[in-house]
């Protein structure tokens, strides 16, 4: 069972954070398919937010065909996001642990390493975009 | 930031759909005292199945409102109903609508098993079981007088045997004010909760300060400010169509003549209005950003006068 | 809502019903012991009234207590009736009594139908208490239609405790709080009493005048009567009373007058006043003696115990009105 985590601070909308959470959790094969999603009751009693709002996460999970909703047993994840295997997230989830190990002894804060982040996947994907016109 | 925007709007057609009817309905409400009015032509709706936050500084308002509704007072002027019938001292009404006063209500002499069989006996529809699976969860002694217990426990106490009615509608009446951060986690996780067993079948109004703890959990606010109501609605529609626009301090009629502008803050370089967008802003000297619910709160808290439209304040040097 | 109000005065209750115990055992042992006497006295005497008069009662240890009972209505009304309501606004437990399923109507019936119900039970038990312990000294001083006595016994005590509960509750519901509710049963009741003893208990029935020869043996109504006034009336209605200081006032015709003694120890005593009734009367003067006979008694008892009950219920009903009305 995973449990979720919202953050009233980001700016982003507590009922996208748990879609998000639920599609990473697959994606790292913290959940498979067939497992159960925690209930709205379960939720909401660890985090405090609107049961509504975990409703509609569930919605859209269902709606996007991530999960289906079985009257009367609850919540359970239908298929994978699209995307590679959990096995290669963890792979590169190493890598990138290396690498934050490495920047942050090389003196970077968790600021810069995000906006380091943030430039080259700008900088990639105006690279990729340049190379389809090409 | 365009995610953001995207995300409310199709929040907010996903809450519309979810209930039909208005738990709470009222028409120019008033309750006048000899010295002061406590509110004033009050109009305001709360859909079923809503967490409403009711906000305002004290004396805005908000326990005469309250008090109101559960039918513990009677207005000067105007209507209300509730649930779909005018709040009375009748045992059909009384049996729908839960009432949880600011001071904690609650026999001091008496533990919270001899207030569940008092709940019992008093009321035709009683869960006594529900109260007292609830506080064994909690940890809270069953058998103690309610005098020695914390103020943590005396709220959960009181919500307990609230929720124990099995009603439709709550009405709470800043009941984690007194409350340290833990017992007041604790509280809302169990109003939470009661809301998730309901599946839409309750409404709550929760009147509080705390801006930051209403908007993780409330789904509706109603504002009230000087015995007046400045905002009311969806949480999620409101913030769609609210903006801050940001722009050179210039002439700003135009704006203002289109939208209902809120709050204005101009220093010496630019001006910052925050408006409820009357349409899309295409004035391309303005940039437009996205609200968040505390600066929401607080410009039409800032509103001054009578009508919630015009606050203009000038900052000083840049 | 019976069990509700069980479960929150059961404690009061049962300091009440103790409080009742040990005023039953001092009254059966006083009682006892009082009623022993005056059968070994009316013995001795055997007919003699003014041996039976005269004999000495003692009521022992607890001589004062039945008149200690006049306070009995005015600390029910203090101590129950004014926190019924006014106790509950108070501590604001009103906001969790009257949030429940039941109206405040029948809350607030619940509660007063078992308090005026208890208070007019003590009232009763107090009452028959004292009626019995007082009967020997009540048949030798033939005075129970005066105060204390006919205050303590009877009915009427019930009437007090019931418009003095009542008073308290209706108090506590305008004043919302109870100190002040307090303090009017204390000045409410005491004025009322004081009003309806000195004012409207003689007029309740026609009080009866007898005339009689001034110069004859004097007229005693007979038994437990309430004696209202007497005096000597004049042929024109005028009225003067056998005190000292009145006969000197000058109203009596001159010719009688001269014949009053001189003022300083009296010589002769009754010849000497004699002479002055023989006077008064050849020209017309009666004696009278105004008075409600002793078989009226429990007329009187009924009544005033009727006017504090009909008090009691409109007091009721006004706390009614103000419960359901008000805002909470």
């Amino acid at each position: 069972m995973i449990s979720f985590r919202v953050d009233g601070q980001s700016g982003v909308p507590p009922y996208l954070q748990i879609v998000r959470q639920v599609r990473q959790a697959v994606r790292m094969g913290v959940l498979d398919v067939g497992d159960q999603l925690p209930s709205v009751r379960e939720v909401v009693g660890a985090v405090v937010i609107n049961p509504n709002t975990v409703l509609k996460a569930y919605r859209d999970l269902e709606r996007e065909g991530l999960v289906e909703v079985r009257a009367g047993q609850g919540t359970f994840v239908r298929s994978r996001p699209p995307g590679p295997p959990p096995s290669t997230h963890f792979r590169l989830g190493h890598s990138l642990a290396r690498w934050v190990r490495e920047a942050r002894e090389a003196g970077l804060d968790d600021e810069s390493m995000e906006s380091l982040l943030r430039i080259t996947l700008q900088a990639e994907a105006a690279a990729s975009g340049s190379e389809e016109i090409a | 930031m365009s995610e953001r925007r995207a995300a409310r709007g199709q929040a907010a057609g996903a809450s519309e759909g979810h209930s039909a009817g208005m738990a709470i309905e009222t028409r120019a409400l008033s309750k006048r005292y000899r010295r002061a009015s406590a509110l004033t032509d009050c109009t305001i709706s709360v859909p079923e199945g809503r967490l409403s936050a009711l906000i305002g500084p004290n004396g805005a308002g908000k326990t005469t409102l309250l008090r109101i509704l559960a039918g513990m007072a009677s207005p000067t002027a105007g209507a209300a109903a509730v649930l779909g019938d005018t709040p009375r001292q009748d045992p059909s009404f009384l049996a729908e609508v839960g009432f949880l006063a600011q001071e904690i209500p609650l026999y001091r002499r008496f533990t919270p098993e001899d207030h569940i069989r008092i709940g019992a006996h008093m009321n035709a529809r009683w869960d006594a079981t529900l109260a007292r699976t609830r506080l064994e969860e909690l940890r809270i002694p069953l058998d103690q007088r309610v005098g020695t217990l914390s103020g943590g426990q005396r709220a959960q106490v009181a919500l307990a045997l609230t929720l124990a009615k099995r009603p439709r509608l709550l009405l709470l009446d800043e009941p984690v004010a007194a409350l340290d951060p833990l017992a007041r986690r604790h509280f809302l996780a169990t109003l939470t909760t009661a809301l998730a067993d309901a599946e839409g079948g309750l409404t709550v109004v929760l009147s509080s300060h705390l801006v930051t703890d209403l908007e993780r959990i409330c789904d509706h606010v109603v504002l009230l400010s000087r015995s007046r109501v400045q905002l009311c609605g969806d949480i999620d529609s409101l913030l769609a169509e609210h903006k801050v626009l940001i722009g050179p301090q210039k002439d700003t009629l135009p704006i203002e003549r289109t939208h209902q502008v809120v709050q204005a803050v101009r220093t010496a370089r630019q001006s910052s209005l925050l408006v409820r967008t009357n349409g899309p802003v295409i004035d391309p000297a303005y940039q437009a950003e996205d609200v968040t619910f505390e600066e929401l709160v607080l410009a039409y808290m800032g509103a001054d006068e009578a009508s919630p439209a015009r606050h203009l304040t000038t900052v000083g040097e840049d | 809502m019976n069990w509700v109000v069980w479960r929150q005065y059961r404690a009061q209750g049962a300091i009440a019903l103790a409080l009742l115990a040990a005023f039953t055992a001092v009254a059966l042992w006083q009682g006892l012991e009082v009623a022993s006497q005056w059968h070994s006295l009316v013995a001795t005497c055997a007919g003699n009234s003014g041996c039976l008069r005269q004999g000495d009662l003692i009521r022992g240890v607890a001589n004062g207590v039945p008149y200690l009972t006049l306070a009995v209505p005015v600390a029910l009304g203090a101590l129950c009736g004014a926190p019924l309501v006014a106790g509950e606004l108070e501590s604001r437990t009103s906001d969790f009594a009257w949030s429940q399923s039941v109206t405040r109507t029948r809350w607030l019936a619940a509660k007063t139908g078992w308090l005026l119900l208890g208070a007019a039970v003590c009232g009763g038990v107090v009452a028959v208490l004292v009626t019995w312990w007082s009967g020997p000294e009540n048949a030798q001083l033939a005075n129970t239609f005066i105060t204390p006595q006919y205050d303590t016994q009877g009915i009427v005590p019930i009437g007090y405790a019931v418009f003095a509960v009542a008073l308290g509750i209706a108090a506590g519901a305008v004043a919302r709080r109870t100190l002040p509710a307090i303090a009017v049963v204390f000045a409410g009741f005491i004025g009322l009493r004081y009003v309806i003893d000195d004012f409207v208990r003689p007029y309740f029935m026609t009080a009866v005048t007898t005339y009689f020869h001034l110069t004859g043996p004097g007229v005693s109504p007979p038994g437990a009567a309430w004696m209202l006034s007497q005096g000597m009336v004049s042929p024109t209605g005028q009225v003067v009373s056998f005190a000292v200081p009145d006969m000197y006032g000058g109203v009596l015709p001159a010719s009688c007058q001269n014949l009053l003694p001189s003022l300083g120890p009296v010589k002769g005593g009754n010849q000497s006043m004699n002479a002055v009734y023989s006077c008064l009367q050849a020209r017309g003067w009666r004696g009278f003696v105004t008075y409600q006979p002793a078989s009226r008694w429990w007329a009187f008892q009924g009544i005033e115990t009727g006017i504090y009950v009909l008090l009691a219920a409109a007091l009721i009903a006004v706390a009614f009105v103000i419960v359901r009305r008000r805002d909470a």
